[in-house]
């Protein structure tokens, strides 16, 4: 067995040479480790039919754009087989229907871009011969497998500018809803501001959504009239970038390069790309060899901090690139105890460090912190 | 010369109604392939894929049957509170808050599935209609609209549901996002995961048609409905009888909640509605509000969403489909207004 770490240090192509090795979460026992049995069939490229389900548009020039970058990389990478996607699937039984029309489409491979939980394992359960990989998935079957993005430590890279650049401290971030990618990502932004500003705190407003510019707006605005003068988030588009930029804030944003629609706000963003995953998956599909996997992308090959923006102050660049550089080599982890949870109670002691698994199912806030928890 | 003319008639007849309807419902479809071969497909093609995927396999026949579900349930609330002249736009709400109540019987209370189920039934339905208590006291007593209050309403409940579900009741494991626990019980299933809420449906809907027709009740309810001033005058307790309904109205929103939470998805989580509530006024309103009328135009919006999931998984995004579903309802109204019309040949003396 692969511990998670070693795991994401190296990068996850490997893990398809591994095949058969899945990781373990040990506190639920609920993924279990992939089987080596039997690999799903090969499928000859002419005949194939990879389908993608999107959690919001292709054309939001966030996250569901990035997946639809990564299904073009499929396609140039394997012209002949055929491509099928469908976007702003609701989080409803109606996704289940969505899912089980591609099997019923003769799909040979499903991606779901996002956490579609039963809706989705529902369909892969009663679909063995297809091959199912939800985004930031919690559930494992023989078929189906999960991927995301070790996001933390960009958020703490880009959590040190912001730190440094914001004169009150106060950060805020528009969240989707209280889900593990949202906690780990506003706990590990904060932790890297207190790095340069210990005193910093940061405020979340929860959207009930990933897509709606009007909601986000509306939440961005809110936060900069409480007082916040760097916003950061998990939207899939650049609605709160706009807001900082006309209030004269700052903003570090998701998944791919923004700083357009507010050069002088924009810090950096977490940039995300699925193309080699999606490629390589899709080519064990193919060939044969496929076996469900549970991969995090690792800082550096998948996920990333975009270049700094234009009004970075130099000296705040090199810094976060330095610990970027800490990280990246090994030589240094963030998430090390002791650390405090919202209420006070030491969550991880002194000394010991958060594994990989434990960022991924982070469930509570760190202390400075605020709406979230209930 | 000879002019035709054209005449209002109060009422249309039944045949001639129908072939208005049929003949709007077919232009709306008509105008949508103009529009898909405009953008450079084949809407036969495309329409004989809706139809194979639909009709053709056991896949399409068991989500055409859970989409009837909450569909039924909605249609039937806003009908039923219609027949009273009250607009209920808030079975999205009723829906929700309905689930929320028999997600908590679920979670929470113990014992055997054929005591807990259906003790969920009647959570659902206390709780649809205690969601629509307010507004129908605030109708029944101070006259405020419940178009309004029904609405708003709506909102409160659907955040409830988000908060429970990412909060309080979050699914403990760490396994699922934003969802309560997969409940312990669910509806049992009829055919392949088909459960029992559109059979529910469907003797709810013959129960309130037989009840509308035959009872002294139904009566009563319609001539208020009809005219409430006239009502009164001949001595019916209008009022009781509009408290009544509304309440009716909201149970039935609350039992089609109860039934997508347990029967379909298994667990509560925001969004579960999906809008239903606010389809099931499409339904109610295509019906005519007749709960016999609800079971086909419910299975009639069932194909269309359905065709439109498979519409998506061909390219097609969910606007269009909305876009069908609109101008379906809009034809359908103008289709409605046009069979009130009779053409008039004024028989003029040859000079």
């Amino acid at each position: 067995m692969i511990s998670t770490k070693s795991l994401s240090r190296r990068g996850f192509l490997n893990m398809g040479v591994a095949a058969g090795v899945g990781l373990v979460l040990p506190k639920t026992g609920l993924l279990q480790p992939a089987h080596a049995a039997a690999p799903l069939a090969p499928v000859a490229e002419e005949n194939a039919h990879i389908a993608f389900g999107h959690t919001g548009p292709t054309s939001d020039e966030g996250w569901t754009w990035a997946h639809d970058q990564g299904m073009k990389a499929v396609e140039a990478a394997f012209p002949k087989l055929r491509t099928s996607y469908v976007e702003s699937i609701p989080y409803s039984a109606d996704a289940t229907r969505i899912y089980r029309q591609f099997v019923a489409d003769d799909a040979n491979m499903v991606f779901a871009t996002s956490n579609y939980g039963d809706f989705l394992y529902d369909v892969a359960n009663r679909a063995p011969n297809v091959a199912f990989y939800e985004c930031d998935g919690r559930s494992a079957l023989e078929n189906l497998g999960t991927y995301y993005v070790s996001h933390w430590y960009p958020s703490y890279i880009a959590g040190i500018a912001a730190g440094a650049m914001s004169p009150s401290g106060k950060l805020g971030y528009v969240a989707s809803f209280p889900v593990p990618s949202v906690y780990s990502g506003t706990n590990a932004f904060l932790m890297g501001a207190r790095t340069v500003n210990p005193e910093a705190t940061l405020q979340a407003i929860v959207i009930n959504s990933w897509f709606d510019p009007q909601a986000a707006t509306q939440a961005g605005t809110a936060l900069i009239d409480n007082g916040c003068d760097v916003l950061f988030g998990i939207m899939d588009e650049a609605g709160y970038l706009q807001v900082a930029e006309e209030r004269g804030a700052k903003a570090v944003m998701w998944n791919t390069d923004l700083r357009r629609y507010g050069p002088n706000a924009y810090i950096s963003s977490i940039i995300v790309d699925f193309k080699a995953f999606y490629v390589e998956q899709v080519r064990r599909r193919l060939a044969g060899e496929w076996t469900p996997t549970q991969d995090l992308l690792p800082f550096g090959s998948g996920v990333d901090v975009d270049a700094w923006g234009a009004t970075v102050p130099a000296d705040v660049a090199a810094k976060a690139d330095a610990v970027k550089a800490s990280i990246m080599d090994g030589s240094f982890n963030p998430f090390l105890g002791e650390i405090k949870d919202s209420k006070g109670n030491v969550k991880v002691a002194k000394g010991e460090t958060m594994t990989e698994q434990e960022l991924y199912h982070w469930n509570w806030s760190i202390e400075g912190v605020s709406g979230l928890d209930t | 010369m000879n002019l035709i003319r054209l005449q209002r008639m109060p009422i249309a007849t039944p045949r001639v109604a129908f072939a208005f309807r049929v003949a709007s419902v077919l232009l709306a479809l008509f105008t949508t392939a103009i529009a898909l071969s405009i953008s450079g497909r084949s809407p036969v093609a495309l329409g004989a894929k809706v139809i194979s995927a639909t009709f053709g396999s056991s896949f399409g026949l068991e989500d055409l049957a859970l989409l009837f579900s909450p569909l039924v349930y909605c249609g039937l609330s806003v009908a039923v509170a219609l027949r009273i002249g009250a607009w209920n736009i808030g079975a999205e709400g009723q829906f929700n808050f309905g689930a929320f109540c028999a997600t908590g019987v679920a979670l929470f209370v113990q014992g055997p599935t054929w005591v807990i189920l259906p003790l969920m039934a009647l959570a659902g339905m206390v709780g649809g209609a205690l969601w629509i208590l307010i507004p129908t006291l605030a109708r029944a007593y101070a006259d405020v609209s419940e178009l309004i209050t029904t609405l708003l309403m709506n909102f409160v409940a659907i955040l409830l549901v988000y908060w429970v579900a990412t909060g309080p009741w979050l699914d403990p494991s760490g396994m699922a996002l934003a969802t309560t626990s997969r409940l312990p019980v669910s509806v049992p299933a009829l055919w392949g995961i088909v459960h029992w809420g559109p059979l529910v449906g469907i003797f709810l809907a013959i129960a309130l048609a037989l009840f509308v027709t035959y009872t002294r009740w139904g009566y009563e309810v319609r001539i208020a409905g009809a005219n409430p001033g006239a009502a009164r005058y001949a001595g019916m307790p209008v009022k009781t009888q509009l408290i009544g309904i509304m309440l009716l109205s909201g149970a039935i929103a609350g039992l089609g909640g109860m039934m997508e939470v347990a029967g379909t998805v298994g667990r509560l989580q925001g969004g579960i509605s999906n809008n239903y509530g606010y389809i099931g006024i499409m339904v109610a309103v295509l019906a005519r509000a007749a709960p016999i009328g609800v079971l086909a135009t419910a299975f009639f919006m069932a194909v269309l969403l359905n065709g439109g999931i498979v519409l998506q998984s061909q390219g097609l995004t969910t606007h269009t489909v909305l876009a069908v579903t609109g101008l379906i309802l809009l034809y359908a109204a103008i289709g409605d207004e046009m069979a009130h019309y009779k053409i008039l040949h004024p028989k003029v003396k040859d000079i």
